[in-house]
């Protein structure tokens, strides 16, 4: 607590060390918030030590590594020109090495200082005082500084780069009339940046001025295309890959894209010991039984990701260790709500009431993860409220078809993308359970590509949708009327008064009570199937240390190893 | 080989010149174990309703893990195992006899149609229609079949409809350059010699007079095609651009499980058998009718 | 012989042209913008505008194409969309590599069905004969899906013996060839072999080897002297074609092993619509196709000195 002893506390964090005392706020969202909100790891874990008497650092790792060694790790080698418009979690790990972030959200969803030592947020939370390091330097001898940050925000939030950060930082964003009209004579819109939205304070301070509250900022400036560039980044050509350079513990040797990605580790880093001298990334295609084959002949240390059909064999192999992730990461079943037969709230409802959510992880998804329960907020996310267990209910299901007319059955057809196999497996357990309602569910697979392409368009389609940290930002982004991402055309003014009132609210406890609403009035309105939330796997050989499979598969190597 | 054409057969009933070509079968040991196979798995795919212990779709055992084919709940109720969402791998390799015995042998026939029209218009038209006709052909041809299996499919989507129409594509060029070749030989022949002084269409020439002999050649291609077709919607499958589940495909079930092989081997070691089975059955039936030709 | 390859660089050149211009139209009219591709799926409609307007895609589609065409003839052969780097980059090292391969499998598959197919081909109708046809159907029929995953079980997982894939990542590495060539020499052997049978039983039933065999002289004299330089016409032109097969057999192979060959990258080129690089592939397959082809016609009459170009 001694180094935030100096620096303002937020006035919420007493406020919710209190709610957790009392215990209506868990532990998990204790730490997210407080360290959010400017308080320190340590000091988060220190207050939670208190209260429950436990440890106060998180778990220490299993065994500290030694020294050396380079790390192979199969994962498909991209592009990596511009780290702000980076689609793709792969590319991101490439650069994770070479350069940083502001901050860092660990495994255990706690955000902690990065290059940004500290920071504050206004009571209101519209103002971040972002405090950076000192002593960080480039690796072409530069000072890292204020100049650099302020530099990666302008390009973010310029239309131009093609960010989307850009949706991520929306407060410091206006809407501008372009003096153009498009075909049907509306005005052309586009974005800007609010100007004075980043302020350079001194050389190691940056401000932040938002328009309206953010809580999530530090966790957003962990988003994977928020690394920091060096404030020539455009100068220099605008090439991560030709012009590598970067704060991080890494130094680029080798990049030959689609084939392999290799790094050294840099003299003079500032974050302490590194362990590991180098990494190499290998790609071994989109197959997955390449990757793990790669494993187990040990010709790479860990892979990317293992997929679900793959778990038994990783516990049969003695020198492999499986790494589990609990995530909010998931797909659903969504139908559009005004296109046939959709427009019918009892067809929609009538699809949900055959489905066995539990029997559709247990066969899809192995069991592992979470049972869906079609409102798109996840258990493990803090303001999750538990509504009751959904049954399915084949008379409920029959009545509500026969009652729209489809009394004699009804054919649906949904479009899914063969990226994935377990979308494949569980649309086909959901077949199943369509079948004996009379409703005939045909799967039009096509390739994850194509998929994309419809992906918003399709009146019933299977969308992948990623992990968050906060269940509302999916809402906000998936289920407000008129929102790009709207994929199932939901609007319901009701629904959405009901999460801007949740999403308004600070105070944990009473937003967990405001989400019993938002979710039960997306649950009833049935616009979606959710199986299930998955969890994500990685497999690791049994000398690597150090490492946990991340959320969101980020690669973090500053403290992994081998071990002893 | 073409002498097989040479004379003309007189026309006799059907039922008689089948079961005249299954005697002719048992000559070859290699083309009645060929036959055997095919008939064994035509048999499967029309009577699979009958056959197969459970529908193919049904997920039976939702308990994991996944039963292999000797420990099923009450010993042996899944001769095969189940697979890794629980479906009967007997059944689904039963029904899937079916698809491929229909995508197959459609793909095929396409394919024969429009090539044995280019190459019978190519051969017997010669000419700029020659030129033209063999241009294509050549230009199909010169670019890796697989490719353009995968081009189209990955451009046009996967369905059993663009899949026939990519096989057709990428076959018929193949089968225009044999029909070609047999209808310039046989076109010399005294009884096209003899239509042509009666007067007839070219295209009755073409269609009555000289396809029928050049079928000895053609049989023989169309077995080791099929074979060959056979495996191409494996192969689509395999790489995930085959025929859309669920209804099962032998390719696609190898495709959604082998990444279990090393633990769960029986998932997609019998769609192996039963894929290399049929193709076996084809090529072997191919080889004895080759045999029986030539001794002829 | 200069005006016979006179005429078929022509000819190539022609199907050049013609193929890349049905490669355009075609991924052209296929659904999907490439923005979309390129920026993916949750970019905004501005930004796909932005890109397509950078990128010259608002130019008619036959500028685009002949900036291109005039691209390749001067080596220039654009820039993929999916690794953004000039094709060039790529491409070349990529067909070096499935070059390797594919002489790794012809250095073990034509000595191999060479020999038996003489075998089975020298006595005709013997057990010899039938078991050796037999055994070749036999692995013709397993396609090279399933033995990839049945010998990767066995070897990789099962035995421990041989690395699961072929990256070559850390340099040539002849161990990582052992399950890509096993594959690949399963799959085609029985096809060479069977035609190399084909061949040397015809030859045996000739003439002059009957009167060779008469006049007394040793069988082994026979076969080597006289058979096999005659028998060995037909499989050579069949060899030469394998050429031609293996640049599209290799891709299930070298997608499985993660072989970083010609076959992945076209596979993957072709399923991200990558266009310039599937025309770049394009063209090194009709290449390919017609060198090989040529190839072979003059091998043919090389061997066959009866057979003159007219």
């Amino acid at each position: 607590m001694a180094r935030n002893g100096k620096a303002k506390v937020h006035p919420y964090v007493p406020e919710i060390y209190e709610q957790f005392k009392k215990g209506e706020v868990d532990r998990r969202e204790f730490l997210r918030t407080a360290t959010l909100l400017g308080v320190s790891a340590t000091a988060a874990y220190a207050m939670v030590g208190q209260v429950t008497g436990e440890s106060f650092a998180p778990k220490a790792r299993a065994a500290t590594p030694k020294m050396g060694g380079n790390m192979r790790c199969s994962m498909r080698v991209q592009e990596m020109t511009d780290p702000a418009t980076f689609d793709w979690t792969q590319k991101s790990n490439q650069a994770r090495q070479i350069i940083e972030y502001l901050t860092v959200t660990g495994t255990d969803n706690v955000t902690r200082p990065y290059l940004a030592e500290k920071w504050e947020a206004s009571d209101d939370l519209k103002t971040w005082t972002l405090h950076l390091r000192k002593g960080v330097k480039w690796n072409n001898g530069d000072d890292f500084g204020a100049d650099d940050v302020v530099h990666n925000f302008e390009r973010w939030l310029d239309p131009a780069t093609g960010s989307s950060n850009i949706g991520l930082f929306s407060g410091m964003v206006e809407n501008v009339d372009t003096g153009k009209k498009d075909k049907d004579g509306n005005a052309v819109m586009s974005k800007r940046m609010i100007s004075g939205a980043v302020e350079k304070v001194d050389e190691h301070t940056v401000r932040l001025n938002l328009r309206s509250p953010e809580l999530a900022v530090p966790e957003n400036l962990y988003n994977y295309p928020t690394a920091i560039v060096h404030r020539k980044f455009d100068e220099m050509g605008g090439d991560l890959s030709k012009n590598p350079i970067g704060t991080g513990p890494f130094e680029q040797v080798e990049y030959r894209v689609g084939e392999k990605y290799v790094v050294k580790k840099r003299p003079g880093y500032w974050g302490g010991d590194v362990y590991l001298d180098g990494i190499t990334y290998i790609d071994h295609g989109d197959d997955y039984s390449a990757l793990l084959n790669a494993l187990i002949s040990g010709q790479v240390d860990m892979v990317y990701e293992v997929d679900i059909t793959q778990i038994d064999i990783v516990e049969k192999v003695p020198h492999l260790v499986l790494h589990e992730a609990v995530t909010a990461q998931t797909g659903v079943a969504r139908m559009q709500m005004d296109q046939k037969p959709f427009d019918d709230i009892r067809v929609r409802q009538a699809v949900q009431a055959c489905i066995d959510h539990q029997k559709l992880l247990d066969i899809a998804y192995r069991g592992r993860g979470a049972v869906g329960e079609d409102h798109h907020v996840a258990p493990i996310h803090p303001e999750y409220f538990a509504l009751p267990k959904m049954k399915p209910d084949y008379d409920k299901a029959k009545k509500l078809l026969a009652d729209a007319g489809h009394g004699g059955g009804l054919k649906l057809k949904i479009d899914l993308g063969s990226a994935d196999k377990w979308h494949a497996d569980a649309m086909q357990v959901m077949r199943e359970q369509l079948a004996p309602a009379g409703i005939e569910l045909e799967l039009n697979i096509m390739p994850g590509s194509s998929y994309w392409e419809v992906w918003d368009k399709t009146p019933f389609g299977f969308t992948s949708w990623t992990h968050r940290p906060l269940g509302v930002m999916v809402l906000n982004l998936a289920y407000r009327a008129g929102v790009p991402w709207n994929e199932s055309h939901y609007s319901n003014p009701e629904f959405e008064s009901a999460l801007n009132d949740a999403s308004a609210t600070l105070d944990v406890a009473e937003r967990k009570k405001k989400m019993e609403k938002v979710q039960s009035i997306l649950q009833t309105d049935a616009i979606m199937v959710q199986p299930l939330w998955r969890a994500v796997f990685s497999a690791t050989s049994k000398k690597v240390a150090g490492y946990a499979t991340h959320p969101t598969q980020y690669h973090d190597f500053r403290k992994v190893g081998f071990s002893a | 080989m073409a002498d097989v054409a040479a004379d003309i057969p007189k026309r006799e009933p059907l039922i008689l010149r089948i079961l005249k070509s299954f005697v002719l079968l048992r000559e070859s040991g290699v083309a009645m174990i060929g036959a055997g196979i095919i008939v064994f798995w035509v048999l499967m795919a029309l009577f699979a309703p009958l056959v197969a212990p459970f529908p193919p779709n049904a997920t039976l055992a939702p308990m994991l893990p996944p039963f292999s084919p000797f420990d099923g709940p009450e010993g042996g109720t899944f001769w095969l195992g189940t697979d890794h969402i629980g479906r009967d791998i007997l059944s689904r390799i039963i029904y899937g006899s079916q698809t491929v015995l229909i995508y197959a042998p459609i793909a095929t026939v396409c394919a024969y149609a429009v090539g044995i029209l280019m190459g019978v218009v190519a051969g017997y038209k010669g000419g700029w229609w020659d030129d033209i006709l063999s241009f294509v052909a050549n230009l199909i041809l010169s670019f890796p079949v697989l490719v353009l299996y995968v081009i189209i499919i990955a451009t046009v989507g996967a369905s059993g409809i663009n899949i026939l129409i990519a096989i057709t594509f990428a076959s018929a060029p193949g089968i225009m350059r044999i029909v070609r070749g047999l209808v310039l030989d046989l076109r010399t022949r005294d009884y096209v010699a003899a239509a042509q002084t009666r007067g007839e269409s070219s295209m009755w020439i073409m269609l009555v007079e000289i396809l029928p002999n050049a079928r000895g050649p053609l049989i023989v291609d169309a077995c080791l095609r099929l074979g060959y077709v056979t495996i191409t919607i494996g192969v689509l499958g395999f790489l995930g651009l085959g025929l859309p589940p669920p209804n099962p495909d032998w390719g696609g079930m190898i495709n959604e499980t082998r990444t279990m092989a090393q633990v769960f081997p029986w998932m997609s070691v019998f769609p192996c058998l039963a894929i290399s089975s049929l193709v076996l059955g084809l090529n072997l039936l191919a080889d004895g009718l080759r045999e029986i030709s030539i001794k002829d | 012989m200069l005006v016979f390859l006179a005429r078929r660089l022509a000819y190539m050149a022609l199907t050049m042209l013609v193929l890349s211009l049905i490669v355009f139209l075609v991924l052209e009219f296929s659904p999907g913008s490439i923005a979309t591709k390129v920026l993916g799926p949750y970019s905004s409609e501005e930004q796909r505008a932005i890109w397509l307007e950078e990128n010259g895609y608002n130019e008619p589609l036959f500028v685009r194409y002949f900036d291109w065409l005039g691209g390749f003839v001067t080596g220039d052969l654009g820039e993929s969309i999916k690794y953004k780097v000039p094709v060039n980059d790529i491409l070349w090292d990529r067909l070096a590599n499935t070059g390797i391969l594919g002489l790794a499998t012809f250095l073990v598959m034509i000595p191999l069905s060479l020999t038996l197919g003489v075998l089975a081909g020298m006595k005709e109708g013997s057990f010899q004969d039938r078991s050796i046809s037999v055994v070749g159907i036999v692995f013709t029929s397993v396609p090279e899906f399933a033995s990839a995953v049945l010998l990767s079980t066995i070897f990789v997982f099962g035995l421990g013996l041989l690395p699961g894939t072929s990256g070559m990542t850390d340099g040539f590495n002849f161990v990582e060839l052992i399950l890509p060539v096993m594959v690949l020499v399963l799959y085609d052997f029985g096809y060479v072999a069977r035609m190399t049978r084909a061949s040397m039983a015809e030859v045996m039933t000739t003439h002059y080897i009957r009167t060779a065999v008469l006049k007394g002289l040793p069988y082994r004299v026979v076969i080597m002297k006289h058979a096999l330089r005659n028998a060995l016409i037909a499989p050579f032109t069949v060899i030469m074609l394998q050429i031609n097969w293996l640049l599209s057999g290799v891709i299930v192979v070298e997608f499985f092993f993660a072989y970083k060959g010609f076959g992945a990258l076209l596979l993957e080129a072709s399923l991200a619509q990558d266009i310039y690089v599937i025309e770049a592939c394009a063209m090194v397959a009709v290449f390919v196709a017609v060198s090989t082809q040529t190839l072979a016609d003059i091998g043919y009459t090389y061997l066959n000195p009866r057979i003159r170009f007219s």
